[in-house]
């Protein structure tokens, strides 16, 4: 254990021996060099594997790849760093290594560059391989196709659960009214889907069966709506509370969106179980009971997280990704590209929202990759046809009319007020998140969700339009008015004496007045509950929410602006288009844009969003009003507060996720946000050959660091590697049940030779599992290119030095607590390593 | 255990109902032509609230002929040439097999889960609590006679069952390190 004082890093010479072999990267004194040069010796074609990683590098680093020089600089670190440490395992292949090593431990930050790194040495073998016989070159052929073949089956897989989950639910939701006695599968329209019996869409047929009628009670006056309404609300708590219990008995982890730790854990992070079996199946079904509870919640969040169960399930048949998380996160990023694809009918926009939300590391490979997973997921869904209208979503909509240049205004007007419900949104969850993080709410979570839903259920009955089910709710603000529309929404003055005149625009009649006044009430209460719904211990999506919400809005002024066309038609702002013009506002537009600009403002999402919304109604004449009000819903929202709700999500629950879309100016230096701090404990370091196994182990008792810098001498403090905690300890443990005579007084060596002479119990080799090339900065280097250092080259930690000499380490962590505590935040809420 | 017995259970429910597919009711068929129309009023016919048709006939004769014209034609007082243009047809196919089976695989899905967390609610701390004392006491015994011989009691097939309860226990372990971070400690999903 060494102390470095601030005097002693003052008086420190440059070592005129250190040769500088990159800008900020290994220095070595000329021992080491020469074993690093021995170590390079036997691999042959060292220059042209070397280049060719460049290109690769070049190719695969994290996104977001600036052209400056210091950048550039960064990039030949982290080149180099590869090449050494592919070249220090070279000689040996991985499986002499013990198992375990290389894998990380629950709620640790992974290394990127490491991973990559193995990664391409894995595939250097079996290239080299392949020409030595017909079942090497087989493997080669699988390995190389591996990749796809897993999106594939993640893609297949995706779309059947689609599938399963919006059949349930379809089923469930109208158990809550009725149920069909002949064939208890069917929900209601199903039930009534080939009887010629009804007269108008949305009745209820003879084989249908209210639980009022069912009980024998045909009338329909007030007993009749008192039994609907007592079942209505019991069922509502049946279906909650059965999946407040299923989660919490079987996968906690469940619960919620998932896009949150959806976000954190491909950003390098890993949370065990998370994306597990269990948690599949209970979020499956969970997600149907929950959504059929009537809850103000959805299922397309959660079911981004259940694909990327399934990605994550179907990489450990690859152990190719299965073995490597940093390769894993590719097929987790086409996963979730896959999730939103069945959940919207988007597949474009499943890719797109997978780049813009959702992942960290998108080289071009996962792109195509992600492409391919969705097609897939959405061919599959669309094979099986869950909801019987040929289409992948509930509420997809045709529209054929044409906008005209004055609409772009109340498009406009739509996207501030999505912005400013998206801020309400967000910070009212936020506050009563976190008051139920911190106050006695948090011990009864299955009450919460019982008392919610009854609330939910018994506030939601009366009015027509929360009774019904959010995407049906959506489905009919989306659509417009046809010639056979009876419902309330639809109840214009209209005339139609000449079979030959068009569906004109009309004066609106009594039944719109008062479904405004229903939709008014009915947008008050969804804000509200939504704001005490999200957060609940049972699956809850945040998408369908968001879209009634804004297609309430939107419907409520598409009337007005409608209203307005048909009283004053010779405005000069409509151009004469509403004067004979077929249907020239519909409301059923503004619904829609309405949705995406709330939606818009409670995500932030944009590019992604709109092209989800146009797939949606499978028409791009309508982007540039979509963009509008996305773009005008994200300005206001921003200028209210900098986060969407997943990343305000994250920085409630504190993952260490590094936001590698916002700018950091800082002015400190990598000096003061070491560890040790000045006038602080030493760093905990091991030298590479004078330790003994029981000094290691007594540093492994008296300290919870996870990794270790690895020295030449205490005197000399010059840096040679890196060496993870759970290696060592793994390594340590395997040493002593296989080699013989280790015992505690026996030396561990880091290096490939002692230079001590070989008295004593022989001594302990840990080369393999030494870091040659960990990426190292200077004291002066400044905060801000740490910060992009961690972000786009996904590091876990970095060595500081001063002249060579080792100084102390940043992690992760301690650049988010810096973070932190710049934005005038609680530094200590950042929790995990 | 339970997943494969799960998988059995299904996949014995599905062929049972895939062979009798063919038995669903007439009233569900899995195709229709459905007209959508005005109130005949439109065309100074007999008045009438019905705006929808819908027939169970093949592709080709879903218009409104084949479908509105044979209900309605009486009401229509040969003004069928103005009306049906206002009428819009759409052939629609639905696969009730599916529904069927996907409904019934939940149901079971459900209710297996349900049935497994009473038995973990209930049963299993009793159980547990039985075993429990069982090796310790078994413990003491060995701890009494350290070279004692095989126990008789032991089951018959060991590894198996040993396996199984040993992964349940570990499972058991995760979900209960799972509780500890969402509900007592609330460090995630909050």
């Amino acid at each position: 254990m060494l102390k470095v004082s601030s005097k002693d890093m003052e008086i420190m010479e440059t070592d005129s021996l250190i040769k500088r072999r990159t800008s900020h990267n290994v220095k070595m004194s000329s021992t080491e060099q020469t074993i690093y040069q021995s170590v390079n010796g036997p691999e042959g074609p060292l220059k042209t594997s070397d280049s060719l990683e460049n290109t690769e590098s070049t190719k695969k680093r994290p996104r977001y790849v600036s052209s400056d020089d210091e950048m550039i600089d960064i990039t030949g670190t982290g080149t180099t760093s590869e090449a050494n440490l592919s070249q220090s395992h070279a000689g040996s292949e991985m499986d002499e290594l013990p198992p375990g090593i290389g894998q990380y431990d629950d709620f640790h930050t992974i290394d990127w560059q490491r991973d990559i790194a193995r990664d391409r040495m894995r595939h250097r073998y079996i290239i080299k391989k392949r020409t030595e016989g017909i079942w090497d070159f087989v493997r080669g052929i699988h390995d190389a196709w591996s990749g796809w073949l897993c999106v594939l089956l993640v893609g297949v897989a995706a779309g059947a659960v689609a599938g399963v989950i919006d059949i349930g639910t379809q089923w469930m939701k109208d158990l809550k009214e009725g149920v069909c006695p002949q064939a208890f599968w069917l929900n209601q329209e199903q039930c009534c889907w080939s009887s010629n019996d009804t007269f108008n869409e949305g009745d209820h047929c003879a084989q249908w069966y209210t639980w009022a009628e069912l009980f024998g009670h045909f009338r329909d006056d007030a007993w009749a709506f008192i039994i609907s309404y007592i079942l209505y609300v019991m069922w509502s708590l049946v279906f909650a509370g059965l999946a407040v219990l299923l989660v919490r008995t079987f996968a906690p982890y469940a619960c919620g969106s998932g896009i949150p730790e959806i976000k954190t854990i491909l950003s390098g992070f890993i949370i065990r179980g998370y994306l597990g079996k269990w948690t599949l199946v209970i979020k499956s079904i969970g997600m149907i009971l929950a959504v059929s509870s009537g809850l103000s919640l959805g299922k397309e969040g959660p079911l981004v997280h259940v694909s990327c169960c399934i990605g994550n399930i179907f990489s450990y048949l690859f152990p190719k990704y299965g073995k490597n998380e940093a390769k894993k996160r590719e097929i987790l990023s086409a996963a979730s590209a896959a999730g939103v694809s069945v959940a919207f009918g988007a597949p474009i926009g499943g890719v797109l929202f997978s780049l813009e939300e959702v992942s960290y590391y998108f080289p071009l490979k996962t792109l195509w990759r992600s492409f391919f997973c969705a097609l897939v997921a959405a061919f599959i869904l669309r094979s099986i046809n869950p909801f019987g209208n040929d289409h992948l979503v509930m509420f997809y909509m045709e529209y054929s009319r044409n906008w005209i240049f004055v609409e772009l205004i109340p498009f406009i007007i739509l996207g501030i007020l999505g912005g400013l419900i998206g801020t309400i949104f967000i910070k009212g969850n936020i506050m009563w998140c976190n008051y139920r993080k911190q106050s006695l709410l948090g011990k009864y979570p299955i009450t919460e969700v019982l008392v919610i839903s009854l609330i939910t259920a018994i506030i939601s009955f009366p009015n027509i339009y929360t009774r019904m089910n959010s995407s049906d709710l959506i489905k009919l603000l989306f659509s417009q008015c046809g010639v056979a529309d009876i419902s309330p929404l639809c109840d214009y003055n209209r005339n139609f004496t000449n079979v030959n005149s068009r569906i004109e625009i009309a004066e609106a009649g009594a039944g719109v007045h008062r479904s405004l006044g229903l939709l008014t009430l009915a947008l008050i209460f969804k804000l509200c509950i939504t704001i005490f719904t999200f957060g609940i211990k049972v699956p809850t999506g945040l998408f369908i929410p968001s879209l009634v919400m804004g297609a309430i809005m939107g419907r409520m002024i598409g009337i007005g602006m409608e209203q307005l066309a048909y009283h004053y038609p010779y405005l000069w702002v409509f151009q004469g288009a509403c004067s004979t013009g077929e249907n020239c506002l519909s409301p059923g537009l503004y619904a829609m844009v309405g949705a995406a600009a709330c939606l818009g403002g409670v995500t932030r999402m944009t590019v992604s969003l709109v092209v989800i919304m146009f797939e949606l109604t499978g028409s791009v004449k309508y982007i540039v009003p979509l963009m509008a009000a996305v773009m005008a819903s994200k300005w206001v929202g921003d200028a209210f507060g900098r986060r969407g709700i997943y990343d305000a999500h994250i920085n409630l629950n504190g993952y260490p996720y590094m936001d590698s879309k916002e700018e950091y100016i800082y002015t400190a230096l990598a000096a003061d946000i070491m560890t040790p701090r000045r006038n602080e404990s030493p760093l905990c370091v091991i030298t590479q050959e004078t330790m003994t196994v029981d000094d290691i182990e007594n540093i492994l008792k008296s300290t919870d660091h996870n990794g270790f810098p690895v020295i030449v001498s205490q005197e000399s403090q010059y840096l040679v590697g890196f060496v993870l905690r759970k290696d060592l300890t793994l390594a340590l443990a395997n040493a002593k049940k296989t080699q013989e005579g280790v015992v505690g007084e026996s030396h561990i060596l880091f290096t490939a030779h002692s230079s001590q002479s070989s008295l004593g119990p022989p001594a302990v080799k840990l080369r393999k599992i030494l870091d040659m090339a960990p990426i190292t900065i200077t004291d002066q280097t400044p905060v801000e290119t740490v910060i992009d250092m961690f972000c786009k080259l996904g590091l876990r930690q970095v060595l500081v030095i001063h002249n060579g000499r080792l100084l102390g380490i940043i992690t992760k962590k301690d650049v988010l607590r810096h973070i932190k505590q710049l934005g005038n935040e609680d530094p200590e809420s950042v929790l995990f390593n | 255990m339970n997943s494969s017995c799960i998988i059995v259970s299904f996949s014995v429910l599905i062929i049972w109902l895939s062979s009798n597919v063919h038995k669903v009711l007439g009233q569900y068929s899995d195709i229709r032509c459905k007209c959508v129309c005005p109130s005949t009023e439109v065309v100074n016919g007999s008045k009438t609230e019905r705006n929808l048709y819908i027939g169970n006939v093949p592709p080709d004769e879903c218009n409104c002929d084949g479908v509105v014209l044979s209900q309605i034609g009486y009401d229509l007082k040969n003004k069928e040439r103005e009306f049906c243009p206002r009428c819009e047809c759409h052939y629609e196919s639905r696969n009730t097999t599916t529904i069927r089976v996907v409904v019934i695989i939940i149901i079971w899905a459900v209710s297996l889960l349900v049935v497994y967390m009473l038995f973990l609610m209930c049963l299993d701390p009793l159980l547990n609590k039985k075993r429990s004392t069982y090796e310790e006491y078994r413990d003491e015994v060995t701890m009494e006679e350290p070279v004692s011989p095989v126990t008789p009691h032991q089951s018959p097939t060991p590894t198996v069952f040993n396996r199984v309860g040993q992964q349940q226990d570990k499972w058991k372990r995760q979900v209960q390190e799972q509780r500890r971070h969402i509900y007592d400690r609330h460090t995630m999903l909050n």
